[in-house]
C-alpha cells in the first residue's frame, strides 16, 4: 500500500498549483478551473484519509463536495457570462468600475 | 406532553424556508411572467414570518434547553440554533418586504424571491451543524444563491462586477475551508463536532491539524467579512441591490458567526488546544485587525453605501471578540452570549441602515454624503429612523446598540482582554465620527438638489419602521434578549 504521505504530497502540490493559477491567471474560467483544482485536492485528501481510517465518512463527504463544485461551477458559468455580456471580456481585472 | 412531535419538526424554521422556495417556484412555473409582485413578495412575507414565529416559538416554550440530534448527529437544534434561526428570519423578512418596492421594474421576480428563501434556508441550517460536512454544505448552500442575487441586477455593471468578486473571493475561500476539513478530518477520522475534540486529545499530528484549523478560520473569515477575506465586501455591498447588501451584511454574517462559534467552542475547545495551536491568538488579531481597517477606511468613504460595507466589515471585528476572548472557563458564556446578543440587535439597526440606502436609491437621491444634504424636509420620518440606526450602530445609548455592545466589551473586560475591549471602544469612538457625517447631511445642511420625491413606497417604509421600532423597543426589551443569548451561549460552552 501506497503511504499516506504520498497522497498528502501530491494533494498539497495540487492544492498549490491551484492557489498559482489563482494569483496569476486574469481569464475568469482559468480561475474556475483552479479552484476546481483546490477543490480535487481536498477531495484527494478526504478518499486517501477515509482508506487511511478505515471509515467511509470521508468518501462520502468527497461526493459532495463533487457535487457542491458542479453547483459552484454552475452559477459562476452565469456570472461570468453575464460579465462577458456587460464588459465584452472574460479577464477579472477589466471589471473596476468601483474603487477598492 | 400527551403527544410527541417527530424529531424533524425542530427543524421547522428551515422546512418553512424550504417550502416557501419551492411554492415560489411552483408560481414562477406556472406563471414565469408574472407581474403579480404582491403573490411573490406576499409568500416570502409569510415563508420568513412563519419560520420567525416558529423559532420564537420553539424558544420561549424550551424546545432548544434539552438538544436534539438528528440524522446520525449531523444536526443539532438547541437554543442556540434556534436563537439564529429567529435572526435570520426576522431579516429576511424585512428584506423581502423591502424588495417589493425596490425590485418593482425587475423581470425575474419569481427567482428573486425563491433564491432568498433558499439563501435563507442554507443560513437557518448553519448554526444547526454538528458536522464539518453540514457546516461545508449549509455554507455552500448560503452562499451559492447569494452570489446570484448580488449579479441579479444582469444589466447593471456594478452589479455584475460585484457578483463576479463575491463569487470568486467566495470560491476560493470555500475550496481553502474543504481543503481545512480534509485535514482535520485525517487527523480525527471524523467529521462530528464533538468527536474531533475528543479524536485529537488522542492523536499527535498537531502540524497538520493546525493548518487544517487556521485554514477553516479562513473559510468563516470570508462569510464574516473579516479580514483577511473581508476585499469581496464593500464592492457587493455597494454594487448589489440595496436589499440584498442588507441581507448580505447582517443575516449571512450572523451566519459566518454563528457557525464559526459552535465549530470552534465544540470542535476546538481552548483549553483541548492551547497545547497544540493558539487559535484564539490568531482570532485576537483578526479582530482587532479587522476592526480598526474596517473603521479607518469607512472614515474615508465618499458614498454612503461603501461606509455602511466598511462599517459592517468593523462590526464584524466587534462580533470577532466574542470568539478572541474564550478561555475555557466560566467566563466563556458571557462573552458569547454577549456576541449573540450583539449579532441580533445588528441584524436589525443594521438591515434597517441598509433599506434606507434602499430608499434613496429608489427615490434616485444619488450615493455620495452630499446628495443626502437636506433630505429630512422631504422625508423626515425615514431620516428620523436612518438617524436612530446611524447612532445605535456607533453605539450611543438610543437604542440596543449601546447595550449589545456594551454587555460584548464587558463579557471581554471579565474574561481578561481589557486591551480588546479598549481598542474596540476607540473604534467605536471613531465610528461616531463618520455616521454623524449621514446624520449632519440629512439634518443640518441645506438641499444641493431638488429631490423628485413623487411617492413614500409603503414596503420599503414598514421595513424600516419595523427595523427601527424593534431597535428601540429592545433597550427597555434587552433583558429577555439577554437570557436567550445567555442560553444560547450554554449550549455550546
Amino acid at each position: 500500500m501506497v503511504p499516506i504521505e504520498y497522497y498528502l504530497l501530491l494533494s498539497a502540490a495540487v492544492f498549490c498549483i491551484g492557489v498559482f493559477g489563482i494569483l496569476t491567471r486574469k481569464n475568469a474560467l482559468l480561475f474556475l478551473m483552479s479552484v476546481e483544482l483546490l477543490l480535487n485536492a481536498a477531495n484527494i485528501n478526504l478518499v486517501a484519509f477515509s482508506r487511511f481510517h478505515g471509515n467511509l465518512t470521508g468518501q462520502t463527504f468527497s461526493l459532495f463536495t463533487l457535487a457542491l463544485a458542479a453547483a459552484e461551477v454552475a452559477i459562476g458559468i452565469g456570472i461570468i457570462l453575464v460579465l462577458y455580456r456587460n464588459f465584452a471580456d472574460v479577464d477579472v481585472t477589466k471589471a473596476t468600475t468601483m474603487r477598492w | 406532553m400527551a403527544y410527541q412531535l417527530p424529531g424533524w419538526a425542530a427543524l421547522a424554521p428551515t422546512l418553512t424556508f424550504v417550502a416557501a422556495a419551492l411554492v415560489l417556484f411552483l408560481i414562477d412555473s406556472i406563471d414565469p411572467d408574472s407581474e403579480n409582485r404582491a403573490l411573490l413578495a406576499g409568500t416570502a412575507t409569510v415563508g420568513s414570518l412563519v419560520a420567525a414565529g416558529f423559532a420564537a416559538w420553539f424558544l420561549i416554550a424550551g424546545t432548544g434547553e434539552e438538544p436534539f440530534t438528528l440524522y446520525a448527529d449531523s444536526l443539532v437544534v438547541d437554543s442556540m440554533s434556534l436563537f439564529f434561526a429567529f435572526v435570520f428570519a426576522s431579516v429576511t423578512a424585512m428584506v423581502v418586504v423591502a424588495s417589493y418596492d425596490y425590485m418593482r421594474d425587475h423581470s425575474y421576480q419569481g427567482e428573486y424571491y425563491a433564491l432568498v428563501m433558499l439563501a435563507a434556508t442554507g443560513m437557518t441550517l448553519m448554526p444547526a451543524a454538528n458536522s464539518l460536512a453540514v457546516v461545508f454544505i449549509s455554507l455552500e448552500l448560503a452562499s451559492l444563491p447569494s452570489y446570484a442575487l448580488v449579479a441579479i441586477l444582469k444589466k447593471n455593471r456594478g452589479s455584475v462586477e460585484a457578483g463576479l468578486k463575491y463569487f470568486l473571493i467566495g470560491a476560493l475561500s470555500s475550496s481553502i475551508l474543504a481543503y481545512g476539513i480534509s485535514l482535520v478530518y485525517g487527523v480525527s477520522g471524523t467529521l462530528l463536532l464533538p468527536e474531533i475534540a475528543s479524536a485529537v486529545e488522542i492523536e499527535g499530528l498537531t502540524g497538520v491539524l493546525g493548518i487544517g484549523v487556521l485554514m477553516i478560520l479562513g473559510g468563516f473569515a470570508f462569510k464574516t467579512a473579516s479580514v483577511p477575506f473581508h476585499f469581496w465586501a464593500p464592492e457587493a455591498y455597494e454594487g448589489a441591490p440595496a436589499p440584498i447588501s442588507a441581507f448580505l451584511s447582517s443575516a449571512s454574517k450572523a451566519a459566518g458567526f454563528a457557525v464559526a462559534f459552535r465549530v470552534f467552542t465544540v470542535a476546538f475547545p481552548v483549553e483541548a488546544y492551547v497545547a497544540t495551536i493558539d487559535w484564539v491568538l490568531a482570532v485576537q488579531i483578526l479582530a482587532v485587525v479587522t476592526m480598526t481597517l474596517g473603521n479607518f477606511a469607512a472614515a474615508t468613504q465618499d458614498t454612503v453605501k461603501r461606509m455602511l460595507a466598511y462599517s459592517s466589515v468593523g462590526h464584524a471585528g466587534y462580533a470577532l471578540i466574542a470568539l478572541a476572548s474564550l478561555t475555557g472557563t466560566g467566563s466563556d458564556q458571557f462573552v458569547l452570549g454577549g456576541g449573540m446578543a450583539h449579532l441580533l440587535v445588528y441584524g436589525f439597526m443594521n438591515t434597517g441602515a441598509f433599506l434606507f440606502v434602499a430608499l434613496a436609491e429608489y427615490w434616485s437621491v444619488g450615493r455620495t454624503f452630499e446628495d443626502y444634504n437636506g433630505l429630512a424636509k422631504q422625508a423626515p420620518f425615514a431620516c428620523a429612523a436612518m438617524t436612530l440606526f446611524m447612532f445605535n450602530l456607533a453605539g450611543l445609548p438610543v437604542g440596543a446598540g449601546f447595550m449589545s455592545k456594551y454587555f460584548l466589551f464587558a463579557g471581554a473586560v471579565g474574561a481578561g482582554f481589557w486591551w480588546l475591549t479598549a481598542v474596540g471602544a476607540i473604534n467605536s469612538a471613531l465610528s461616531l465620527y463618520y455616521y454623524s457625517r449621514v446624520v449632519k447631511a440629512m439634518w443640518i445642511e441645506e438641499p444641493t438638489q431638488e429631490f423628485a420625491i413623487e411617492s413614500k413606497p409603503v414596503g420599503l417604509y414598514a421595513a424600516i419602521a419595523a427595523a427601527a421600532v424593534v431597535t428601540v423597543l429592545l433597550l427597555p426589551g434587552f433583558g429577555p434578549v439577554w437570557a436567550f443569548a445567555q442560553d444560547a451561549a450554554a449550549a455550546l460552552v
